[in-house]
Formats: structure tokens, C-alpha cells, sequence
């Protein structure tokens, strides 16, 4: 069945026949859900409802659109805070799940919204709940949103910071215009260059933001692995996380090098390096 | 800019902000000191070393700021993208004869990433919080914060980590894993509230009048918007509707600071957005911040006190010119004007090289000689590209530094206070001075 409906609204087919008992929802405002969709959706509903902050996210909803007239991905998308609450409060799995496929990632997390509300839901807070859970189950519209985020996911996994100097290039953020950051076209000298004319010796770097020691960014995967964030990312990209337990194996073995050479040092030492299992 | 009284008169039925003499109000220290009584977590305190000073919360509450023995705690996009906004603070501290430790002991918040992508969940992002508090703790030197997400999502997994037993302990878990405790610290203190309690002192350095200077304010939203009632208030500052900072150190410094109707909107940074959908962190920029900041408040600058928004407000100009937008705001952050006013180099200091919209007009204005520190500048590095050795604000690492979070000597205050520092004591503190 094919129709155009505003997404979320709940629209019953019409059979002719007596509509009672009324069946489960089939119908989204996208498309009718094959049997795994929907399957899929009453998972995703169940632990939702089941996540200890929902309970402390969503307190109820006048109706009021205070948060609405506050949120700037309202003014540019189909989109609404007092939306995601009525969808948060929904009993409905395929209305939560229709507005985890997009409406999610129109957000900007500013919490204007929380700060507004009357009621106290943390609205910002709701929607990463349904967000997580997008991610947690690899949803595909959530692989197509976070597939330009790569580069950043190995970073964080592998350093432990998001941003690298080389990464603010002329030619990959076109929009910034031609004076977007300092390059070597107008100061002469390469990036390498500009960057150690900073006086702050763990920013003279060019692919990372800061310098993070290696014991530092392990200490990072391991909470990673430890809290299940690469499982999370598993589910929408296998293939990276297998580079990146690869990556950290060498940065591993490195430190385990570096444990070796620095032996004498180390053991003259107090502190947690001496204690750090790698 | 209206005075406090002025404004208070506009909004004659409005009643008085919370907090004032004598109201008390159940915050999360109380439930911090019940825990660490019962060895749940250890409390990085702020001592008479860290020189606090006080300060009033959104609800009244006494809020302490640390003004000495600092930790850094670096933000990625500030590092990556805006070098002045850091080195314009460390400057300030060495011109204020503050002691720190910047380190490469440090992971990123996960925040921007979190916001952006929702590839974390709460227990990771609390055990990250904690990590760098504890590396803090270590060092006895007390967490700054830089990041006005960092800020906000530590203010969140404090919370959190008081408030919820379980997350608590797989958090501690965690920790233990890697050679490290649950700590948290009395404060969650934002840099910019450290400029705000300095300001009598950076005042009392200043060497550039900024009377001429307007400037327009947007307010970080995770500075205030998340876990409000611990971002500072000051009732001399928009007689304590808004957040005292950063504008509390512009009034300071002398600037006038001139009010738009869209003050509350976000910049329009998105987290993902900037990265994956700039047609709206752009079209917001420009529409619901830049345009009004020059055309309601014709301001000759904007300051903020967050990483994303100057990227934003700064690098969204350019191509706004294709909608009619033909603005040129330069964009900084507080520190960097601060650091302006007290003379610090616009190039090696305040790097506003990195800036898309050139700060030239505004320096001229603020009668800074940027031209001869331009010419110095590019034989700086040239001097670099020969091989010379950068100047730096504090000593520099040490080799081994690159792999192991050391112990330079540092005793942690409690409950441990530790047999004597360690052989290899490194006298890593700055202690004043600029380049
Ligand atoms: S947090 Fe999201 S929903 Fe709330 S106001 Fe900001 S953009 Fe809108
Ligand atoms: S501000 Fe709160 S109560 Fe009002 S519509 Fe939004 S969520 Fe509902």
C-alpha cells in the first residue's frame, strides 16, 4: 500500500469490514514495515522503554512548542522537539521506529529544548537515547548518516582526540572559502611549519589535535572495549573496527617497546604507568 | 548596555533570580561527601593552593573557581582547528603568574563525537570523565576545562556518577582496569570562568583601550543549556538573567557589549552537522547569528567562549556571500581578546592566522601595530623552516612522555598523600613570562 501521509501520523488502512479488535499499527507515513522491520522495531521499543533514563528524561508534555520555538533544526528541517516527545510517549513501536530512520540526526544537541521545557524532559537527552539504539542495532539509515564520520571514529579509537590539523583542508571544506585556515600558498611555509610556531609543545602536531601519549589513548580503548563502544560501532561499520583493533595492536606493541627501553626510568618511578596493564 | 537596574525595569513582574543571602539549596556535594565516606568515590577538592575564588551559580549556590595549580584539559576542536584559543590562555596565565600542567596526558571528551554521532553510551562516556579527572587528581593539579562541551558533559557524568549506583560501578570497574580510581572533582570549572574571576587581575595588565571596541555575545549553549544551575551568574552582568560569562570580562576589559533579539539561538555547530551537513550549520550561522549580530548590534566582533561556535560563526561567512550574506565578523574567543588587550602578539600568540575572517580591521581599530607583528611573524617561520627551535610558553616535555603518563614529582592530596616525590621530579610548572 502505497500513500502519502506526514510521517508519524497513525493511519488504519480501511477494510470496510468492522475495524474492532483493532490490529497492531502496519502503517507508517514511509512504508509498511516488512515482518523483520517490525520485528526489529518492537525490540528497539522494548529497550527504549526499558533504558534507565527514559523514565527520567520524559516526565510528560503540555503540548506547549516552547521547545519548538527555541530549536534551530526545527527552523530548517520536518522536524520538532515537542514531536520527539510526543513520539518518546507513544505507545507505538512503528512510531518510534519511523522517527529513528532521519528525524533523529536533524538535531543539533543544543539543548535549548531541555532548558525551556516546563515539564523538565531532557529532550536532547531523549532523542541520543533513540540514537544510541539506531546504533546499536546498525540500522541502515544510520550507517548512511554516520559513513562520513570514519576518519573521526579512527582517530578517537586510536589517539583519543577528534580532530587532526590535516584535516582542516582547503579542498575537503571548499565552503570555508579559500582563507578557511592558515596554508602554506599564503604564509610560505607547510603545515608542519605552522603548526610548530604554536608555543605549546603538545599542539606541534599535524594529525592529531594534541599529542596524547600512547598509554593515554590505550587507556581510551580499553574503555571503549570495555564499555561496549566498539561493539556499538560494530554494528554499523565491522570493517572499521577491525582496522582500527589492528591499529591498536600496533600502538600496543609500541608501548610494550617503550616499556622496555625506558625500563630503568620506569622502575625508579612512582605512579600508575608502573601499574597501566597495556 | 543597560545596567543592571535598566534591565530589571524592563521586566518589571519578573521575579527575582534564586539564590541571594541566606537561601540553601540540596546540591550534589552533599551526596559527593556521603559517597566518599563510604569509599565510593574520592573527591578532588580545591585547597588554598588552587587561590579559589567565588562565585554564584544559577541557583545561588557558591560556586568556587580555582585560579592556581591547573590541569589543562585541552578541547580537540580548539587544539585542532583555533591554536590561539589554548595558547591565549596559557598566556594569560603566565602574565598572571599562574602555575599549570598542559600535558599529552589527556584523552578528548568522546563529546563531539557522542553529539554527533551517538556511537558511546553512558557508562563509556562517564568512565572517559573520570579517566582525565583522575589523571588530574594524580598530578594535584585541579581539571580546567576548555571545551564548553567538555564542560557540559562532564557537569552531566558527574551527575550521573552520583546519582546512579550502577553506572558507578561499572565505571569503577573500568578504572581499575586500567590502573586508575573513581574521582571526582568539588568543581566542574570552566575556563571561562577562571578569565571571569581574573579579571580584576588581567584588567590591572591591560595595555590596549577596548572602550571603541562593540562586541556581540553568543552564549555557548553547553556552557548553560546543560545541567543549567552550575553555569555562573553575576547580578552586575545582565543584572543575572544571563550567564556572566563570557561577557562579564568584555565589560571588564572596557568593551561595550551590544544585545540582538537571536542572543539565545545556538551558532548552529550541530556536531554532526558541521561535519556532514553544513548546508544548515552555514545557513543558520549566517541568518540567525552573524546577520544579526552586524545589523542589530553592528558589532565589530563576536566573542564566544566555545570550540564549535567560533568554528562555526567564523568559517560559515565565506560562502554566505552566494545567499547576499556579505559579512566580515571576526570571530574570537574570549581569552584571545583578553590576551589582544594585554598585548600579546596576535601571530604567535593569539595565531589568528587560523581565522577565516581576518581580524585585520578590528586590530587597526584596537590600535594594535598588527602589520610589523605580521612581517615578525613570517620570519618566525622561516627561522622554523631553517631548523630553528620553536619558542614555547612552558618547558617542554619530556621524551618519555610520548608513551607513559609519568609521575613528575607531583604528591596527590588525598587520601594518599605519598612518600616523597619521585628521583625524577620535573620542574614542569610555568612560572610566568611570555615568550
Ligand atoms: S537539542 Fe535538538 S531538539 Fe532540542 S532545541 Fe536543540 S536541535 Fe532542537
Ligand atoms: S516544552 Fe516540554 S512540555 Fe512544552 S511541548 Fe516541549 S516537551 Fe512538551
Amino acid at each position: 500500500m502505497s500513500f502519502v501521509a506526514s510521517s508519524l501520523q497513525r493511519v488504519r488502512p480501511s477494510t470496510g469490514e468492522d475495524p474492532a479488535p483493532t490490529p497492531e499499527i502496519e502503517i507508517t507515513g514511509r512504508r509498511e514495515l516488512t515482518s523483520d522491520e517490525r520485528e526489529l522495531a518492537g525490540t528497539i521499543f522494548a529497550e527504549f522503554r526499558a533504558d534507565p533514563r527514559y523514565h527520567r528524561f520524559v516526565l510528560g508534555c503540555l503540548n506547549c512548542g516552547e521547545c519548538t520555538s527555541g530549536c534551530p533544526a526545527a527552523r530548517f528541517y520536518d522536524f520538532s522537539p515537542r514531536e520527539m516527545v510526543q513520539v518518546a510517549q507513544n505507545g507505538d513501536a512503528t512510531t518510534l521506529w519511523d522517527a529513528m530512520q532521519e528525524k533523529i540526526w536533524a538535531c543539533c544537541q543544543c539543548y535549548s529544548c531541555t532548558m525551556r521545557c516546563r515539564f523538565g524532559n531532557d529532550i536532547g537527552g531523549i532523542i541520543n537515547v533513540m540514537r544510541e539504539l539506531s546504533v546499536v542495532h546498525g540500522l541502515e539509515s544510520t550507517r548512511r548518516a554516520l559513513a562520513p564520520f570514519r576518519r573521526t571514529f579512527t582517530l578517537l579509537g586510536t589517539i583519543g582526540t577528534q580532530l587532526a590539523p590535516d584535516m582542516i583542508q582547503p579542498e575537503f571544506f571548499r565552503d570555508w572559502g579559500p582563507a578557511a585556515t592558515a596554508t602554506e600558498a599564503d604564509w610560505g611555509v607547510p603545515l608542519e611549519i605552522l603548526r610548530k610556531a604554536i608555543p605549546v609543545d603538545v599542539l606541534q602536531t599535524t594529525r592529531a589535535a594534541w599529542e596524547v601519549s600512547v598509554q593515554t589513548s590505550l587507556e581510551l580503548f580499553r574503555i571503549y572495549e570495555e564499555a561496549g563502544v566498539l561493539d556499538m560501532l560494530r554494528a554499523v561499520d565491522p570493517d572499521l573496527v577491525e582496522m582500527l583493533v589492528d591499529l591498536v595492536e600496533e600502538r600496543r606493541e609500541e608501548f610494550e617497546a617503550a616499556r622496555e627501553r625506558y625500563r630503568n626510568e620506569l622502575e625508579r618511578m612512582r605512579g600508575p604507568v608502573a601499574t597501566f596493564p597495556g | 548596555m543597560l545596567d543592571s537596574g535598566e534591565f530589571r525595569a524592563l521586566f518589571p513582574n519578573r521575579p527575582r533570580p534564586p539564590g541571594g543571602p541566606g537561601r540553601t539549596v540540596a546540591d550534589l556535594r552533599e551526596e559527593m561527601e556521603r559517597l566518599e565516606s563510604e569509599g565510593e568515590i574520592i573527591i578532588h577538592r580545591i585547597r588554598p593552593e588552587n587561590r579559589p575564588v567565588r562565585v554564584t551559580n544559577l541557583v545561588g549556590r557558591t560556586k568556587q573557581i580555582p585560579t592556581d595549580r591547573l590541569w589543562h584539559h585541552k578541547s580537540c576542536g580548539q587544539c585542532g582547528n583555533i591554536p590561539g584559543y589554548p595558547s591565549s590562555l596559557l598566556w594569560l596565565m603566565n602574565a598572571t603568574h599562574r602555575t599549570y600542567l598542559n600535558e599529552p596526558h589527556q584523552t578528548s571528551c568522546t563529546a563531539w563525537n557522542y553529539h554527533g554521532t551517538a556511537t558511546s553510551n553512558p557508562v563509556a562516556l562517564a568512565a572517559v570523565a573520570a579517566r582525565n579527572f583522575h589523571r588530574a587528581y594524580e598530578t594535584d593539579h585541579f581539571p580546567l576545562i576548555h571545551c564548553g562541551t567538555s564542560f557540559g558533559d562532564y557537569k552531566e557524568m558527574r551527575k550521573l556518577l552520583i546519582e546512579d549506583g550502577e553506572v558507578r560501578k561499572k565505571v569503577r570497574d573500568i578504572l581499575h582496569r586500567i590502573g586508575r580510581e573513581l574521582v571526582l572533582p568539588e568543581e566542574i570549572v570552566h575556563y571561562s570562568e577562571w578569565l571571569h574571576v581574573m579579571a580584576p587581575e588581567i584588567v590591572a595588565r591591560q595595555t590596549h583601550d577596548m572602550r571603541g571596541i562593540v562586541a556581540a555575545v553568543h552564549e555557548p549553549c553547553h556552557y548553560y543549556k546543560m545541567v543549567p544551575e552550575d553555569a555562573v551568574y553575576d547580578e552586575r552582568v545582565y543584572a543575572g538573567q544571563r550567564p556572566a560569562v563570557p561577557t562579564g570580562i568584555l565589560l571588564a576589559l572596557g568593551a561595550t557589549v551590544a544585545d540582538y533579539s537571536t542572543w539565545y539561538d545556538c551558532c548552529g555547530f550541530g556536531f554532526r552537522h558541521i561535519l556532514a551537513e553544513r548546508e544548515f550549520s552555514r545557513s543558520f550561522a549566517n541568518e540567525r547569528k552573524i546577520r544579526p549580530m552586524v545589523e542589530e548590534a553592528h558589532a565589530d566582533v563576536a566573542i564566544t567562549s566555545d570550540t564549535g561556535c567560533v568554528t562555526t560563526l567564523d568559517k560559515s561567512q565565506w560562502i554566505g556571500k552566494t545567499h547576499g550574506f556579505s559579512y566580515t565578523l571576526p570571530v574570537l574567543a574570549d581569552v584571545q581578546f583578553a590576551a589582544l588587550a594585554l598585548g600579546a602578539d596576535p601571530y604567535r600568540i593569539v595565531q589568528l592566522h587560523w581565522h577565516a575572517v581576518s581580524a585585520e580591521d578590528l586590530m587597526t581599530k584596537m590600535r594594535i601595530d598588527w602589520k610589523t607583528a605580521k612581517a615578525e611573524f613570517r620570519e618566525y617561520l622561516q627561522r622554523l623552516k631553517n631548523g630553528g627551535s620553536p619558542e614555547l610558553l612552558y618547558p617542554a616535555r619530556e621524551p618519555i612522555e610520548r608513551f607513559f603518563a609519568i609521575n613528575k614529582g607531583q604528591v596527590p592530596p588525598e587520601p594518599d598523600p605519598g612518600p616523597s616525590p619521585s628521583s625524577k621530579a620535573v620542574p614542569t610548572d610555568a612560572k610566568g613570562g611570555s615568550p
